[in-house]
């Protein structure tokens, strides 16, 4: 039954253009259902040919992955023989580092410029020195004063007469 | 009720389904029992020793590989290396792996390139031992030799090494006992080595991957490596000429001078940084493993002697600072004072009648460095020791200082007052003592002492500190004045340095040992001075250690500091002048 509401649609023909969406879906669907059905058809394939697609795609994969493999396996060994070479030629360039501050070291120059019989020279003149300003000659004051107690020197003096090492630091000079 | 012919009666129906339920409770508890054993043994193996086993299987499955950091290089002032880091090699032998009769040849082989005994040899290679070291530690080239021979079961291990420069003699390496050495494990021993060990040994890193059942590296396997961070290099403000200088002056002085040991201190007298520490005896950083322990320590930092009449110089520096004394201040030195009961008298005992304290210093009379130390007062005297830095650490930056502090001042006898004013009773090492003098030739400011001056790429934090003010530019001024009167006229004649005798200062000392509380007749000889006096390059301290100069037991004064210590300090300013281009003009 057409309403009257369907007339107007289609009068103002928006009604075409709302069922489009609709169309395509249901054409897209079928184009898949289509080809993979057509795709059986021609393949002949059951239920054991898919496994063994699957298992080919499998064994596609494990052998991919063992090349990969196969190819970083070598890439490592190649690294380490590298690595070991690195190791080997910063071994050398320590060695020659050394031996090229040892050649520079100043014994070592000392040696080598005594071997080629060169001597470092030392001046052996001396400038004539001033007399000092100090008067010898005068007169020498008063004793000096020991703030000592006597009691204490008295003791000092018995020590050093019993025990004979009360002479501190006369040395020192 | 019925019952069986033996009075035996069947069980019931009651009886019968009780005694089922008895036997299925019984298999119950005893089900329940044995599960219960196997859930406490599992949670055994699963909660508490999870840890271990964890640990166990990551073991068997996991490998992780230490990357070593490189340890840094220590350089001298003009970039020279004075330790570089080399690789060295040890080989070793798998004897099991060695065919019976390959054996002559591979110790023939190894005889002859490494020197080692071939009849020793044989007996490792048949005693059938999983593993044996043939050589440790040689170089490359043995290395790369033995490599070529492809020789069954032995094999090659890299080690690092540290290696130093050599010395004076055969059996020395350059300044061992300011560097140190670095053990076979990378751990530094004494000297800047253990100092900066941190520094100097960066971070190491590592690799951590998984190993198959064969113990082979699962290349796909996850990877987890860290990059090693190397350890920084250190710039010093040593000078490797001037330290072999030393070094070579230093050993020629002890062995006339008959002595112990001998040591020498050079500092920068603007900056407090260490241009020379030499020490005799000395020993091989690259062989410290034959070395005698005895030999590794640093009498410059680890000894404490009583520094004698160079102790005269801060004594009349600090009176003079307070204003106590004046350089031409005349006083009278009778030859002998009683202090606190005791008798001190000047070395030779004479009176020296009326003298200035610019005489004492050149004639190093202790009664007159007495009086200056009475004339300034105890309580100024050792703030004045504390100013100079004798009363702590000098917190240099070498490992292994030793320190003995004195008494505090209101604690310290009247005796100790005076005995400490020309240096004896009181304990210093060589660093405090030299940083202590260099504050007269740095214009009265005390530089820190210290030896390197670049961490990395880092200025050393102790450089940029403000210097301290311990007695005024016009003190040291007169103290300098002083100094130079004991080179000219004095005790010190035997230090100038041909050119330069009216431009430098200097002070001698000599102190008796004292061993088990008396003062023994041996002494510490030392001399201290700078040069040029008006504009100082450098400072410079020696010290023998008991000297026993030829004809000393007749007469004591030729072990003294003038004899033995000065002439030494002499040669190497000789060296230095030439050295550093220091000429009069340029003072």
């Amino acid at each position: 039954m057409i309403s009257t509401r369907i007339l107007t649609r289609r009068r103002l023909g928006t009604a075409a253009a709302q069922h489009v969406p609709a169309r395509r879906r249901r054409r897209t669907r079928g184009f898949v259902q289509v080809a993979s059905s057509a795709a059986a058809d021609r393949l002949h394939l059951n239920a054991f040919g898919h496994a063994y697609l699957g298992l080919g795609a499998v064994v596609i994969c494990v052998l991919f992955y063992l090349a990969l493999a196969a190819q970083i396996t070598q890439s490592s060994y190649e690294i380490a023989r590298l690595q070991d070479q690195q190791r080997q030629l910063f071994a050398e360039q320590d060695q020659l580092r050394y031996q090229e501050a040892t050649q520079h070291a100043p014994a070592q120059v000392q040696h080598s410029a005594a071997q080629s019989g060169m001597e470092r020279t030392t001046p052996h003149k001396y400038l004539t020195s001033q007399a000092v300003a100090i008067n010898l000659q005068a007169p020498i004051g008063a004793a000096p004063t020991d703030s000592t107690p006597l009691w204490q020197r008295m003791v000092a003096a018995v020590v050093e007469r019993v025990v004979g090492a009360r002479n501190v630091m006369a040395a020192t000079r | 009720m019925a019952s069986g012919v033996f009075g035996f009666r069947p069980p019931g129906r009651l009886e019968r389904a009780t005694a089922a339920r008895l036997r299925i409770f019984t298999m119950l508890v005893v089900a329940v029992l044995l599960s219960s054993v196997v859930w406490t043994r599992l949670a055994y193996w699963q909660v508490l020793r999870h840890a271990q086993l964890a640990q166990q299987a990551a073991a068997q499955y996991r490998e992780v590989v230490e990357l070593p950091a490189i340890r840094g290089a220590i350089f001298d002032r003009h970039m020279t290396q004075l330790v570089i880091n080399t690789t060295v090699y040890s080989a070793f032998v798998s004897p099991d792996q060695v065919p019976v009769g390959q054996r002559q040849q591979v110790a023939s082989a190894l005889s002859s390139v490494l020197g080692v005994d071939q009849a020793t040899t044989m007996q490792t290679l048949a005693s059938g031992r999983k593993f044996a070291y043939i050589q440790r530690r040689f170089s490359k080239d043995k290395a790369d030799h033995l490599r070529s021979l492809k020789l069954a079961g032995v094999g090659l291990e890299e080690e690092q090494q540290r290696s130093y420069l050599p010395g004076l003699s055969p059996g020395s390496t350059l300044a061992a006992n300011l560097l140190g050495f670095v053990t076979y494990d990378g751990k530094g021993q004494y000297g800047l080595e253990a100092h900066y060990q941190t520094q100097l040994a960066g971070t190491p890193g590592y690799i951590s991957s998984y190993r198959d059942l064969a113990n082979r590296e699962i290349v796909l396997g996850s990877h987890t490596h860290r990059d090693p961070i190397a350890g920084s290099d250190l710039v010093t403000s040593l000078d490797a000429n001037v330290q072999y200088a030393a070094e070579q002056a230093l050993a020629d002085g002890v062995k006339k001078a008959r002595a112990e040991s001998g040591s020498v201190l050079i500092m920068d007298p603007k900056t407090g940084g260490i241009v020379a520490w030499a020490d005799y005896p000395t020993y091989s950083a690259n062989n410290f493993n034959r070395t005698p322990t005895a030999l590794f320590k640093d009498n410059v930092l680890s000894y404490v002697y009583e520094p004698g009449s160079v102790m005269k110089v801060v004594t009349l520096s600090g009176a003079i600072d307070a204003a106590k004394i004046k350089p031409n201040t005349i006083i009278d030195d009778p030859g002998a004072v009683y202090i606190g009961g005791y008798r001190i008298s000047d070395w030779d005992g004479a009176n020296h009648g009326k003298v200035s304290y610019t005489y004492v210093l050149e004639h190093s009379l202790n009664v007159g460095a007495i009086k200056a130390m009475q004339a300034e007062g105890h309580k100024s005297f050792y703030r004045y020791l504390q100013s100079f830095g004798l009363t702590q650490p000098s917190g240099i930056d070498v490992a292994g200082e030793n320190f003995i502090a004195p008494p505090p001042g209101d604690k310290m006898a009247d005796s100790q007052y005076a005995t400490t004013a020309f240096g004896q009773g009181i304990d210093v090492n060589m660093v405090q003592m030299l940083a202590a003098v260099n504050v007269v030739a740095n214009g009265g400011k005390y530089a820190p002492p210290h030896v390197v001056e670049r961490i990395g790429n880092r200025i050393n934090p102790i450089m940029l500190q403000p210097q301290r003010q311990v007695i005024s530019p016009k003190t040291a001024q007169q103290m300098t004045a002083m100094m130079q009167a004991v080179v000219q006229y004095g005790s010190g004649w035997t230090s100038r340095v041909p050119g330069f005798e009216l431009n430098q200062g200097g002070k001698t000392g000599t102190s008796q040992i004292p061993v088990k509380g008396k003062y023994t007749q041996n002494v510490w000889a030392s001399y201290v001075g700078f040069l040029p006096a008006n504009k100082p390059r450098f400072t410079m301290i020696v010290v023998i250690r008991k000297p026993n100069v030829p004809g000393a037991d007749q007469d004591w004064t030729l072990n003294d500091g003038y004899f033995t210590a000065s002439p030494v300090w002499k040669r190497i300013a000789q060296a230095m002048v030439v050295s550093w281009h220091i000429t009069p003009a340029h003072s």
